[in-house]
């Protein structure tokens, strides 16, 4: 048998910094699921951009308040997963609510128009979305759906699933922070220890350039985290950060920085993206969930699970 | 809003529930050992947590920690959550990275836009061993008038102690320079390829003496020229060298580190530079102060060729079109082939006006002139550059 050896695979994909990492002994066979896993990934954001004019994304937003669109069963499935979220989270995590970052321009540090914010959540709701079989149809003209909430984490994900199809049985999948692991390490002398992931801190100190809040061993299923210092703004010393409320259109303050370990990244990603809008309710509502967090209040009290 | 008032839907572990109706996710959570009960997270993946006190006792070290060739270092963590472990974590999990992306104005906001925009294709492959890892990379890019094709292979590999890295790199690139699609038709099917070794060592002297050597030797032939400056013909082979030392010092008695670095660079264009830099890192209670200051020189190329003034010192453009047209064999008037120096002076000053608001202040002068020329004075008729950099961050907790 050939001697045991690790091999990582950096990309870029999703406008994120990608690696997949693997521990085994057939390099060509670690290499083959690699390449695969990594077609696999650029396949989800390929259909699911909302950049691009023929994703399935933009044939459901160009039709808003006009025909219903006939859909594929992994779009289906992944909207009836939003549905699920949508329901679970009380109606806050909503994949129609992409379209209140037009109200907030991040770049000038502005503060929106009330005016602007309240007709853009007239088009906010996943109540007035209508599905039907295979179809979808939002009901309201310039209504959007954006799966960006979850397709970096569904990827990640589909990623790992490949790499299982192909044998491997020792790898870590991380799509810009977002991860999952797919069985312990496996070098000599590192048998059956985990990964060791480093938690990103939400206020890196710059003068002794600590820049991470605490590191996770993981060794099996998803880790996602979720923060106010991926985009924001300081104005009058008030931090409006990217993550809006699909109520208010306004940014959530509570936490500075949510990170949860769950059995595969879809999960974690939803549960921490949730968390960040629940705010003050977040924990009793993690809590249900039966899963592990680390996270970091506004005045910066760290509570774990 | 309470847990009560919530759906009835919502069940312990029902997002985890919710998501198993994905294509392959059901496959992933059943081989998972705890599989898809209350108590999803791995066995062996427990929680404890130590933060907020960084137990370095050199501040100022980490600028040193980035630029030193990165060792991959696999030592088992026996704790699950630990401060100093970061150096050796696997991966980092965040909101997405941005500082570390190439391109990210794509999207306005939200979580995170799923972008088209993405290099062509660059992929690196690293393969670790206890002591040492070696990684292999391809990255294509192109342009309407540019494409570029380039390979690398790295090995680094560090002691026992840890107190020494050696590494290894070679590289080479294959460009083709084409700009008949634009219709200017200066450069038909031009190639460059390139070809560069690197060898270098990090060694820490003492516990407060870090320092790093790197030479690096590239040999370079095709076309080099600008396809869109008239009267601009170089010789088809450019080799370089580049000497790179670093020394990071921390002077105990005043709580500070000094950083210094020089590099020498010379190529058979006939350009030699030399760089020095200096960093005095300084915490003061809750201010940490760094003065810096670099000062760079470079001679022009063979085949440069200054313009013509008139008397009055001013550009001459007749007169230097004469000249040109009179110069025999290789020409260029790019002012990055000129002789010149810079000077670039900068402090940055960081302080926490309280515990929960940190603010800090940037300011850089940078000024390239001929006058700036090492040893004395550079090419004539260059317009001095000036440049200001101001940045103001301010952090505030609440």
């Amino acid at each position: 048998m050939q001697r045991w050896r690790t091999l990582r695979f950096d990309f870029q994909a999703m406008a994120s910094p990608c690696s997949i990492q693997l521990d085994g002994q057939d390099e060509p066979a670690m290499r083959h699921a690699a390449a695969q896993a990594i077609a696999e990934v650029q396949r989800i954001e390929h259909k699911y951009s909302r950049y691009r004019e023929d994703s399935i994304v933009s044939r459901i937003n160009q039709s808003a308040g006009g025909a219903a669109v006939d859909v594929d069963a992994e779009t289906a499935d992944l909207l009836v997963f939003a549905d699920s979220l949508w329901h679970l989270s009380d109606g806050l995590f909503d994949i129609t609510s992409g379209v209140l970052r037009r109200a907030w321009d991040f770049r000038a540090a502005r503060l929106p128009e009330p005016v602007a914010l309240q007709s853009l959540l007239t088009g906010v709701g996943w109540d007035k979305v209508e599905r039907k079989g295979s179809t979808v149809r939002l009901l309201q003209a310039g209504m959007e759906l954006d799966f960006g909430g979850f397709g970096k984490e569904y990827a990640a994900d589909r990623a790992a699933a490949v790499l299982h199809g192909h044998g491997m049985r020792h790898a870590l999948v991380n799509l810009g922070g977002d991860l999952h692991a797919l069985g312990a390490r496996a070098l000599p002398g590192l048998q059956d220890t985990a990964w060791q992931i480093e938690i990103q801190h939400p206020r890196p100190d710059t003068a002794s350039g600590k820049s991470s809040l605490a590191v996770l061993a993981l060794q099996q299923g998803g880790l996602a985290t979720s923060g106010d210092y991926e985009r924001f703004f300081i104005h009058d010393g008030r931090r409006y950060c990217h993550v809006l409320n699909p109520r208010t259109g306004w940014p959530v303050t509570h936490w500075q920085s949510v990170s949860v370990l769950a059995a595969n990244t879809t999960t974690a990603g939803a549960l921490t993206t949730i968390a960040m809008l629940k705010e003050a309710d977040a924990l009793d509502w993690l809590n249900t969930q039966g899963v592990r967090y680390l996270a970091m209040r506004h005045d910066g009290q760290l509570l774990q699970h | 809003m309470s847990t009560h008032n919530t759906p009835p839907t919502q069940s312990a572990g029902g997002v985890l529930l919710a998501s198993l109706i994905l294509p392959g996710l059901a496959t992933l959570v059943a081989i998972a050992p705890t599989s898809a009960a209350a108590e999803t997270a791995p066995e062996k993946s427990t929680i404890a947590v130590k933060y907020g006190r960084y137990s370095d006792s050199q501040p100022g070290w980490d600028r040193i920690k980035a630029t030193a060739p990165q060792v991959y270092v696999q030592a088992p963590i026996a704790g699950d959550w630990s401060i100093e472990a970061s150096a050796v974590a696997d991966n980092v999990s965040g909101a997405t990275p941005y500082a570390h992306t190439q391109r990210s104005g794509a999207s306005g906001g939200g979580k995170i836009g799923m972008s088209d925009e993405r290099r062509a294709g660059d992929v690196k492959i690293t393969r670790h061993m206890a002591r040492s890892a070696l990684s292999a990379s391809v990255a294509y890019s192109t342009e309407h008038d540019y494409k570029s094709t380039a390979v690398g292979l790295d090995a680094r590999w560090s002691t026992e102690d840890n107190n020494r890295t050696w590494a290894l790199g070679v590289g080479a690139s294959s460009d083709t320079i084409d700009n008949t699609a634009s219709g200017i038709n200066t450069a038909i099917n031009e190639h460059k390829n390139t070809h560069e070794i690197m060898g270098g060592v990090t060694q820490v002297l003492t516990p407060t003496d870090i320092v790093q050597f790197n030479l690096t030797r590239g040999v370079g032939s095709g076309y080099f020229n600008d396809p869109y400056k008239s009267y601009d013909l170089r010789p088809n082979q450019r080799d370089t060298w580049i000497a790179l030392a670093r020394w990071n010092h921390y002077l105990e008695p005043f709580d500070a580190s000094l950083r210094t670095s020089y590099r020498y660079y010379d190529d058979t264009f006939g350009v030699q530079s030399h760089t020095v830099g200096l960093d005095w890192v300084q915490p003061v209670g809750k201010l940490t102060v760094t003065p810096g200051m670099r000062y760079y020189s470079q001679t022009a190329a063979n085949f440069y060729f200054d313009p013509v003034l008139t008397a009055q010192g001013q550009y001459d453009a007749l007169g230097t079109l004469m000249r040109v047209v009179g110069l025999k064999g290789f020409k260029s008037a790019d002012q990055r082939l000129a002789a010149f120096g810079a000077v670039t002076l900068s402090m940055k000053v960081a302080y926490a006006i309280t515990p929960d608001t940190v603010v800090d202040l940037k300011v850089e002068t940078y000024r390239q002139s001929a006058d700036l020329y090492l040893s004395g004075k550079g090419s004539p008729g260059l317009d001095p550059f000036n440049a200001q950099f101001v940045q103001i961050g301010l952090t505030h907790r609440f």
